[in-house]
């Protein structure tokens, strides 16, 4: 499977009478992208901002953040499964525009999290902070649920990086990446004497908020699969989570995967990377038994001999990744872990809620229980109404003047356990 | 066999009072893992994780655990589960403790750990 990525960079976001690209800005017609996004009973109002790097603003509570793509060549459309029928996605050519990306904000419980620092020390936690941000906030009507709250917001963001996508379909890329994965088969041929190396996708599927779906279906009700990696550029799985902002992966994060594209440099030179294992973390431990039998029965299946597990969330999840590190290694393959820590304020506490000797390669995306301080902002998008309720909040974290001390894990990506971070971890 | 429920959360006991045998700890998250230990120590298998859900110890004040109802020699790999989880969640209230929470957002709590609940009686069938 082969897919051509081709990226636009995009210099600067603006409101205009009509949407388009040109000479590196996109120019977006506010009342029409809220016409195609809008329309679902289940919300009252909707609006949609401008958040762009530098800026003093901070956006809060940030829900999603999408990236958007479009299918230029191949089969299906952008969120197969979501938005598009279920073609089997990851071949041919998609455009992305590049640093921008579609914001869903708006209280959905009123204990959410997810902090955007636009400037200031809150950017430097956020990868987020270095994109021009088209925020869209949707206040639902009145006695909705929850559930159905977060999926009509969820869905409005997906369709606005559509929408914004398609205007990047005849454009000529400035850059384009190739990314290829042959069937298991001919990669081994090609690659006889190259190690071969694998990524087990760990998806967190817990409930309300806590979701994630590939190809539309809800990942708690899958067995572990395998995936090329092209696929997941092209959406095949999008964020239905936000709590605990720090180290939830939003579908910018699916789309930019930095851990395959990673993978993907070194291909056919110092290693075969063969795919990718996408898993589940469900509360049920008999599933998480099988999830993680399932993940080391194909390591074994794929002939592997290594592999990079990467961990959505804390707590719970940390006993899915030591089973499925504790038993991929017990096939013979050996595995090197990507998570963050929960290590108490000064960072002396223990930092994961479960451990085994045979996780001794871990790679860490910081200690979610850092306290910073963030400044006061001019503009805010969203509210801050429920700084004090948040996520590594406390009562008085929202002070007078506007500023909020806070764990960074109240930070959008802060500590994301694809690496997608700006944190990095040194042992000296 | 049908699992028993552990928790504090009223909302469990609306929606699965006819399904399956509840225990209802008038208490806190922390009562709630005691609750669970203890059972698991009689023999009783632990049938979800203790620590569901991102929500942490010391927000959320609502727990809801399942166990087995079925009683057999002590189950080793429940009796790790359940000790790490209070050790992670003392942790967390040592560090600060759950606030006072407005009766909206107690509900929003309460809503979450039904689902989170809710996602593992799928897995079952109920």
């Amino acid at each position: 499977m082969r897919l051509e990525l081709g990226n636009i960079f995009i210099k600067d976001v603006q409101f205009s009478d009509a949407t388009k690209i040109e000479n590196g800005v996109l120019y977006i017609d506010k009342e029409e992208l809220l016409a195609t996004v809008g329309g679902d009973e289940r919300v009252k109002n909707i609006d949609v901002e401008l958040a762009h790097p530098g800026e003093e603003v901070r956006i809060t509570p940030v829900k999603d953040v999408i990236e958007p793509r479009v299918k230029v060549e191949g089969p299906g459309g952008m969120f197969p499964g979501v938005l598009s029928k279920v073609d089997t996605v990851g071949t041919g050519r998609t455009h992305a525009l590049k640093n921008v990306a579609v914001v869903t904000a708006g209280k959905i419980v009123g204990f959410q999290e997810g902090i955007i620092d636009m400037s200031g020390p809150g950017a430097e936690y956020t990868p987020f902070s270095k994109l021009h941000n088209i925020v869209i906030i949707a206040d639902p009507v009145d006695g909705i649920k929850q559930y159905d709250h977060e999926a009509a917001v969820r869905m409005i963001g997906l369709k606005a990086a559509q929408y914004l996508g398609e205007f990047a379909k005849n454009l000529e890329p400035e850059e384009i990446k190739y990314y290829e994965t042959e069937p298991l088969l001919e990669s081994i041929k090609k690659y006889p004497d190259l190690p071969r190396v694998g990524y087990v996708y760990m998806l967190q599927t817990q409930g309300l908020l806590h979701d994630t779906y590939v190809y539309g279906v809800d990942a708690k009700k899958i067995i572990p699969t395998i995936l090329y990696p092209t696929e997941i550029f092209d959406g095949a799985i999008i964020s239905g989570n936000c709590v605990s902002a720090c180290d939830k992966n939003p579908t910018y994060v699916h789309q930019n995967n930095s851990i395959i594209e990673d993978l993907y440099e070194k291909h056919g030179k110092e290693y075969n990377f063969v795919g990718v294992i996408i898993t589940n973390e469900n509360v049920y431990l008999a599933d998480k038994e099988r999830s993680s039998n399932w993940t080391a029965k194909l390591c074994k299946y794929l002939g592997l001999d290594a592999v990079i597990v990467s961990q959505e969330g804390f707590g719970n999840p940390d006993t899915d990744l030591i089973m499925n590190c504790k038993k991929i290694e017990n096939e013979g393959v050996k595995t090197v872990i990507v998570t963050d820590e929960y290590a108490g304020r000064d960072g002396a506490s223990q930092s994961l809620a479960d451990a085994d000797p045979k996780a001794d390669a871990v790679i860490t995306n910081g200690n979610a229980n850092e306290v910073i301080l963030l400044p006061p902002m001019k503009k805010i998008i969203g509210t801050t109404q429920y700084v004090d309720t948040i996520a590594g909040g406390f009562d008085g974290s929202l002070r007078a003047d506007g500023s909020i001390e806070v764990e960074i894990q109240a930070i959008t990506g802060a500590t994301n356990e694809t690496g997608f971070v700006r944190l990095t971890a040194k042992e000296y | 066999m049908k699992p028993v429920i552990v928790t504090n959360n009223p909302k469990v006991i609306e929606s699965y009072k006819e399904l399956c045998k509840i225990v209802f700890i008038e208490g806190e998250y922390m009562d709630v893992l005691i609750a669970v230990r203890d059972y698991i120590h009689k023999g009783h298998e632990l049938l979800t994780h203790p620590l569901s859900g991102s929500i942490k110890p010391n927000e959320t004040p609502y727990k809801s655990a399942l166990i087995s109802s079925d009683v057999g020699q002590m189950n080793i790999s429940s009796t790790t589960i359940i000790e790490d989880s209070i050790l992670t969640a003392k942790k967390f209230i040592e560090n600060k403790k759950t606030p006072l929470w407005t009766e909206s957002i107690l509900e929003d709590f309460s809503e979450i750990d039904f689902r989170l609940l809710e996602s593992a009686m799928g897995s079952i069938g109920l």
